[in-house]
């Protein structure tokens, strides 16, 4: 029998977890719906999830606090995504840092979250990260470089902010958390693919390209990104996670 | 005819003018009264002198043999008058009830009157005086010359009043400098007054009436600031409490069947959305610059943001390089040029970024379009919170009007300006400068 996802959604607002839960069930994925982290809790005791949709903004125990309670426990292989009430640069950072794996601003399409989670589902299911950055590590070094996961920059020697666009820091991401790996194009499509689906016709070879140039990598003699003929590419270079930049 | 008399235009100069036009005519009149008491008490003592003088100057001649009076004369010569032996010279003669007969005449009159019969004559010239005619005991002609005269001033007096006067333009300088220098502290206070950064405290110190202004401008500022967050927070909270109902239609409208009325309620949602959106931003963008600046390299960062376009199909060009590192608040930053360059988008379809460093170290970024441009005169509104040029106030194209009042706000908080001007050759032109 195949396997239907089973999506939690956690939101104090009645009549969005229920659209979101009806909207999800219509279009195949197995759902059910919460209204706070001790419901959360009680639920996650005796049940499977695949994915749990956690509000930020809710009475009592906040979707951060939740977020940080799930990556520090038992449960921390299950994927989150966070749904904010606002546009905010803090709330966004926040979340990615207590563990989510990505986030929606309200108010949201219904569609806009199915493909998130899909996508966030086929992300985590399809190759399995090499190395888990964990909660605290927000730094990862390599070479002379380090990016910061939650800001989505690189930072040179000297602290100097190197600004990626969205699709150079998801692939320069899938790139770290499989160092030494050989990746080939479909497979770094579908995982830098990952959050707005806006990979149009930019073909991978080119955006490998552009990150080459932001890492200031010699295409010709590339020591970040090699290129294997006909299969792909892989990152050499030894990967570190660091602590907190602060 | 009227002389056009100006009053000066300066408090500074009315003050001065009052202070010293007063004070000079006070010292004036008070030089006055003691030059006058002055005189008068030196008249009484030399007219007292006079008499006792005179009767005993007359008394000795006439005592003397005539051979040795002659002698003695130089002893009693003194500086207002003196003794001859002789008629005198000729004159016109005097009475001693004539107007304007000089006092002294009263006064030898009274010495030695009841004495000695004596006629008084004036003599006119240059230095005039008068002379006194009479006959001593042994019928020889004595006259006495006198010369009225008051003693001169002392030659250090002017040196004293010009330094009295030194004196009084000196202070009145200086009463006038403390009485205006509050107020023009005060006035640039004012004018610097922005209520959105940090407040600037006027100095609470000094005189009693200068403190209380400082103070109560101080309280003033404060509740403007506090009027400006109130205002802020409202817009903050109404469009934060919005959000959960326009997600629960959203989500709703998403269970419709798809007609075109589907599509309107969509399309509608949508610009609440953004409204909303932008509401908070702005409310943000004006009050919390809270945004720490970091040490950005600019190229990567015009290019993350040109690629992040080109990546969602949309017609972004960047051009120009500046290859420098900048200290700047990032976030603040991305979001005044992706407002401007979603404006271009909006109306023209495409944008060209071009950025360039200035001589002067500072930098150029310009977004520029060749839609339908704004005119002239609208450009300074259109950065006004909800100002809508006319032309975009249909539906299709839409828009808060907050877009470029948050970017004027948040290029503002960076230290930077934002100026919209016409574009050669059509199109608008939106320049962003910041400082290097």
């Amino acid at each position: 029998m195949e396997h239907i996802d089973h999506i939690l959604i956690v939101d104090d607002d009645r009549e969005i977890r229920e659209l979101v839960g009806n909207y999800l069930k219509k279009n195949g994925l197995r759902t059910t719906v919460v209204a706070d982290g001790r419901a959360m809790r009680a639920f996650l005791e005796s049940n499977q999830v695949d994915l749990i949709v956690l509000d930020i903004m809710m009475p009592g125990d906040d979707g951060l606090l939740l977020c940080r309670e799930l990556r520090a426990g038992k449960h921390k292989a299950i994927p989150v995504l966070m749904l904010t009430a606002r546009d905010d640069e803090t709330d966004r950072i926040i979340g990615l840092e207590m563990g989510a794996d990505d986030y929606l601003t309200k108010p949201f399409a219904a569609r806009e979250l199915l493909a998130r989670i899909n996508a966030v589902l086929r992300r985590t299911r399809m190759l399995p990260p090499n190395l888990v950055v964990s909660e605290s590590a927000r730094l990862i070094a390599f070479g002379r470089w380090r990016l910061d996961t939650s800001a989505r920059h690189l930072l040179d020697q000297d602290g100097t902010m190197v600004a990626l666009s969205g699709a150079e820091y998801r692939l320069l991401r899938v790139f770290i958390d499989h160092p030494q790996r050989v990746l080939n194009r479909d497979q770094l499509l579908n995982l830098t693919q990952g959050r707005d689906a806006d990979l149009f016709d930019r073909s991978i070879d080119l955006l490998v390209s552009r990150l080459r140039q932001r890492l200031l990598d010699d295409a010709r003699e590339p020591a970040y990104i090699k290129t294997v003929r006909s299969e792909g590419y892989v990152f050499s270079l030894p990967v570190e996670i660091l602590g907190d930049p602060s | 005819m009227r002389l056009p008399l100006h009053w000066p235009r300066t408090l500074a100069s009315r003050l001065s003018l009052i202070f010293l036009i007063g004070l000079i005519l006070a010292q004036a009149l008070s030089f006055g009264a003691q030059y006058y008491e002055r005189y008068e008490s030196a008249k009484n003592t030399m007219l007292g002198n006079l008499e006792t003088d005179v009767s005993t100057s007359i008394a000795i001649l006439d005592r003397l043999p005539a051979a040795e009076r002659a002698s003695w004369l130089q002893q009693l010569e003194r500086q207002n008058y003196g003794y001859l032996l002789n008629e005198g010279t000729p004159g016109t003669p005097m009475g001693a009830d004539m107007p304007n007969a000089p006092v002294a005449m009263a006064s030898i009159k009274d010495a030695i009157g009841h004495d000695y019969p004596m006629t008084f004559t004036d003599i006119p010239g240059p230095n005039k005086h008068f002379q006194v005619h009479l006959k001593l005991a042994d019928g020889s002609p004595l006259t006495i010359d006198v010369r009225p005269a008051m003693k001169p001033l002392s030659p250090w007096l002017p040196m004293v009043l010009l330094g009295q006067l030194a004196l009084m333009i000196a202070c009145t300088w200086l009463a006038v400098r403390i009485a205006i220098r509050p107020l023009t502290r005060l006035a640039d206070a004012v004018e610097t007054l922005d209520p959105n950064a940090h407040p600037v405290l006027l100095d609470e110190h000094g005189p009693t009436e200068v403190a209380h202004a400082a103070r109560a401008f101080n309280a003033m500022q404060a509740r403007i600031a506090a009027y400006l967050k109130e205002r802020m927070q409202l817009l903050a909270a109404i469009s934060h409490d919005l959000q959960t109902p326009i997600t629960r239609m959203k989500l709703r409208a998403e269970f419709m069947d798809d007609s075109s009325e589907k599509d309107k309620l969509w399309n509608d949602l949508g610009e609440m959305e953004h409204l909303v959106r932008e509401g908070v931003a702005y409310a943000r963008s004006v009050h919390g610059a809270t945004e720490e600046s970091r040490r950005t390299d600019l190229d990567s960062f015009l290019d993350s943001l040109v690629f992040d376009y080109q990546d969602m199909g949309k017609d972004v060009q960047l051009n120009g390089k500046s290859a420098t590192v900048i200290d700047t608040r990032p976030h603040a930053l991305r979001r005044v040029l992706v407002n401007l360059t979603d404006n271009a988008l909006k109306f023209a379809g495409a944008a060209e970024l071009w950025v360039e460093k200035q001589a002067d170290g500072s930098l150029s970024i310009k977004v520029m379009d060749r839609g339908p441009g704004i005119a002239e005169e609208e450009l300074a509104q259109v950065m006004q919170p909800f100002y809508r040029v006319e032309n975009s106030r249909n539906r299709s194209t839409g828009g808060t009007g907050l877009g470029l009042a948050i970017a004027q706000q948040l290029a503002v908080a960076m230290g930077g300006t934002l100026t919209l001007s016409q574009r050669e050759g059509g199109g608008l032109c939106a320049q962003l400068r910041l400082p290097g």
